[in-house]
């Protein structure tokens, strides 16, 4: 066992008992006061003040930045939901061309093919997306895609006959939306037809949804891409932590030279 | 013998060719089950090689650790599966706001820093209820300094175990139950053979394995999809910006994933863009989580104690910079895997994916070689495996050093210190592998509750008690009673939300004091406490104030 040399105040004078007041005083033959705002020493005046100057760029950096951000933002929604909102009140009123349900449909697309897209809302626009698709089938087609869409329904994915039924589907309905077959919405349709639960439409459920996902706090920082990011992204995820790394890089070493200029060594 | 164990850590894995299956789930995968297994057996072998001979071994390491080498022992102990797994997982399921975790969790390096790494080590105490029961001369304060530091152990040990359940259930194909009771056993022993001594020495060849394993996949990806691949972690920016702005399917033309998905994808803005209403998650938690978990990182007990094995206060100062730079390294790396695996997995027929996983399949996805996948995950395991080993060793402290040494046997014989020591660690592996059984909360929000406890129990009592000398007995009691009650309050409703049980104001108070930020006013509120009753009560003793300033601030 090696003796334990690092022994703390109350070690030596309390061995775990609390002394009273009174024989306190008695050992107080000398003030002793620290406060991190009252330096008595001149290392101590001089930690106080590298440390309010790098907490301070420090916490302007993480905490300023963020509330900057948060007051130049804007809500700006994306080209979809522009083109979504302009044919929405014709959907719900039942009176929409063919033209505005295919436009409705590329813009659902646009959120169904999100990754951040949760199950419960994915709902809502299958049933909408599959509901216009129905309706611009002629009565000749509404059974033949009713029809695929089981088809594809009943298959797996990796198995030989998959693509072609995915294909078969995609050709049939990308047509209905008037959109290249190669596209992406050509791609997702098929998959979203399949997945729909029911075509009964919630137009306030659709409304919630379409708002929630494609509408985004943006600004001049959001926009501006440096070194491929979002200006914001990097700052954050990147910048900052060199930011870090550089504080406690510049801490050590003025703290380093500060001790020698002033004679101090450590144990 | 340092170098050889190293090169074999490193080179190891290279040798070792098998087959296995590239399934995101399920079976055996016997390459990757190679290399967990030759890793930890290294582990085990330096353990042994390395272990604790008497008490100062077994707490601090006999202080023989350089500022380099503690500086990995830092990043390696920090570097959890929840830095490893969570950190990716975290943006993959809500974008920008993950990155509160990233920034959170490195940017309290600079408050541990400047705050607090020297003057710890100056104060020359083995554990964070040592200093309290110390600094505030009171058994009291003691026990529950020890009490708390064994919590917050527990809770951080909880998530660590789940993740390596994780893992081994996707490398041995086994059951998650089994899983967790392989993976705790095996580091409870190398734990219980080697003590701080060993667990240093291994944290420094985990941090290597950690590293290697985490980047070597990002090089490949970034390379094989066409980004910047010579520096992956500013190459993503163009991958963020290929997710905001979408990939249109004609330029992915024969671009599929190891499944055959094609991902293209659509326009995703709400990826990077901060606090969307996509996330669900607000401007308010954003700023507090990040608050909360760098007030955490400053009290966590497991972290302050890595300065008690440097030599001397400069390398304590200079083991945080080393330290904070390589867990950067990997919180740098992390987003990257988000990135990737969000585009990879962006068609809707991939269907959802466990988050806590996404860096593991991301590389499936992008279908690696299997070997290098597997290594991947056994990085993820002894990411896992060095936090758990720091947590048993300051938890054993706490329960060893600080309460049956300190107050409930003080004459007992350092042999009979060091097998209480073992014992507890003992215990605190069994009750946390049977609450990690239980399944009841993620891994995450597991972590994040033991963060933000720290930050209202052992950070303002360390703060205070480092920087002002006024903080006396009664107002670190009372600090201590007010962030406790804060915590208590918080985790009450975050575990009644659990079994359903709808508490008053449920939703305002998981809103406002939520399980993994209630530290942001929990924290200022002990801080304040503290403060007020110190000024209305009896002065310092003298003794401590004049240790303070001779030992602590000359």
């Amino acid at each position: 066992m090696k003796k334990l040399t690092n022994i703390g105040a109350s070690d030596v004078l309390f061995n775990f008992n609390i002394y009273s007041m009174d024989e306190m005083k008695n050992l107080n033959e000398k003030d002793y006061h620290i406060s991190f705002f009252q330096p008595t020493t001149k290392l101590a005046k001089f930690n106080r003040n590298l440390s309010i100057t790098l907490l301070t760029v420090w916490a302007v950096c993480i905490f300023g930045f963020q509330i900057f951000l948060k007051v130049i933002e804007e809500p700006t929604p994306e080209m979809a939901y522009v083109e979504y909102q302009g044919v929405w009140n014709q959907l719900k009123s039942g009176q929409a061309s063919d033209l505005e349900k295919q436009v409705f449909i590329k813009s659902a697309l646009s959120v169904l093919g999100k990754v951040t897209l949760k199950p419960e809302d994915r709902v809502y626009l299958n049933a909408a997306v599959s509901h216009f698709t129905f309706e611009l089938a002629g009565e000749s087609q509404k059974a033949l895609l009713g029809n695929k869409i089981e088809i594809l329904r009943s298959a797996e994915f990796g198995k030989s006959d998959y693509p072609n039924q995915k294909a078969d589907l995609g050709s049939l309905s990308a047509k209905l939306i008037n959109v290249e077959p190669y596209s992406l919405e050509a791609k997702l349709l098929p998959i979203e037809l399949a997945a729909a639960s029911s075509s009964t439409l919630n137009t306030e459920m659709v409304e919630m949804v379409m708002a929630k996902y494609l509408i985004h706090n943006q600004s001049f920082l959001t926009d501006y891409v440096f070194l491929g990011f979002p200006f914001h992204y990097f700052y954050t995820g990147v910048f900052l932590l060199i930011l870090f790394v550089g504080i406690c890089l510049y801490y050590c070493i003025a703290t380093d030279k500060a001790m020698f200029r002033l004679g101090i060594t450590e144990e | 013998m340092k170098k050889i164990l190293l090169a074999i850590s490193i080179l190891l894995p290279g040798y070792i060719f098998a087959n296995a299956s590239t399934t995101l789930e399920g079976g055996f995968k016997l390459g990757p089950a190679l290399i967990l297994l030759s890793i930890l057996i290294l582990f085990v072998v330096v353990g042994i090689v390395f272990r604790a001979k008497d008490t100062n071994d077994f707490f601090a390491a006999g202080r023989k650790i350089s500022k380099v080498g503690s500086g990995m022992a830092i990043a390696s102990n920090w570097m959890s599966a929840a830095s490893f797994l969570g950190m990716a997982a975290l943006m993959y399921g809500s974008g920008y706001h993950g990155l509160a975790y990233v920034i959170g969790w490195t940017g309290g390096y600079v408050l541990l820093l400047v705050l607090m790494a020297g003057q710890i080590r100056k104060y020359g105490k083995y554990t964070a209820a040592d200093f309290i029961g110390d600094r505030f001369y009171s058994k009291t304060l003691r026990i529950s300094g020890a009490i708390v530091a064994i919590l917050i152990s527990i809770a951080y040990c909880v998530g660590q175990f789940g993740g390596i359940g994780l893992l081994f259930k996707w490398i041995l194909g086994i059951d998650y139950a089994v899983a967790v009771m392989v993976g705790g056993a095996v580091v409870l022993s190398y734990t219980l053979i080697s003590g701080m001594l060993g667990v240093t020495k291994n944290m420094q060849i985990q941090y290597i394995i950690i590293i290697i394993s985490f980047l070597i996949p990002l090089f490949i990806l970034s390379f094989k999809y066409d980004y910047f691949w010579l520096l992956p972690q500013i190459g993503y920016g163009s991958i963020v910006t290929d997710i905001v702005t979408g990939i249109p399917a004609p330029e992915m033309v024969n671009m599929v994933n190891s499944f055959g998905h094609d991902f293209a994808i659509t326009p995703s803005p709400e990826y990077a863009m901060p606090w969307d209403p996509s996330s669900g998650q607000t401007f308010f938690q954003f700023m507090a989580i990040t608050f909360s978990l760098m007030v955490g990182t400053a009290g966590l007990p497991h972290v302050i104690q890595r300065f008690y094995v440097v030599p001397k206060v400069r390398d304590a100062r200079w083991s945080v910079v080393w330290g904070l730079f390589f867990i950067c390294i990997l919180y740098w790396s992390a987003p990257v895997y988000s990135a990737l695996g969000t585009i990879l997995s962006a068609n809707p027929e991939v269907g959802k994916l466990s988050k806590d996983a996404i860096v593991v399949y991301t590389a499936q996805l992008g279908n690696i070689n299997p070997l290098i996948v597997g290594l991947l995950a056994a990085g993820g395991v002894s990411a896992a495996f060095s936090t758990v080993s720091g947590l048993l060793v300051a938890g054993a402290s706490a329960f060893s050093h600080d309460l049956y040494v300190k107050v409930i046997n003080p004459s007992c014989s350092p042999k009979r210190q060091l097998a209480m020591a073992r014992w507890a660690t003992v215990l605190m592996a069994i009750i946390v592998t049977l609450i990690a059984l239980m399944k009841l909360a993620l891994i995450g929000q597991l972590v994040a509750v033991a963060f933000s406890l720290a930050g209202c129990t052992i950070f303002p009592l360390f703060l205070l008690g480092i920087w002002w000398s006024g903080s006396n007995r009664k107002g670190a009691t009372w600090g201590l009673i007010v962030g406790g009650m804060v915590s208590l309050i918080a985790i009450t409703y975050f575990v009644a939300g659990k079994f359903n049980l709808i508490l008053p104001a449920h939703e305002f108070m998981n809103y406002w004091l939520g399980a993994w930020y209630f530290a942001w006013i929990g924290a200022p509120l002990a801080i304040l406490t503290n403060i007020i009753v110190s000024k209305f009560t009896e002065e310092t003793p003298v003794e401590i104030r004049k240790f303070l300033v001779e030992n602590v601030h000359s």
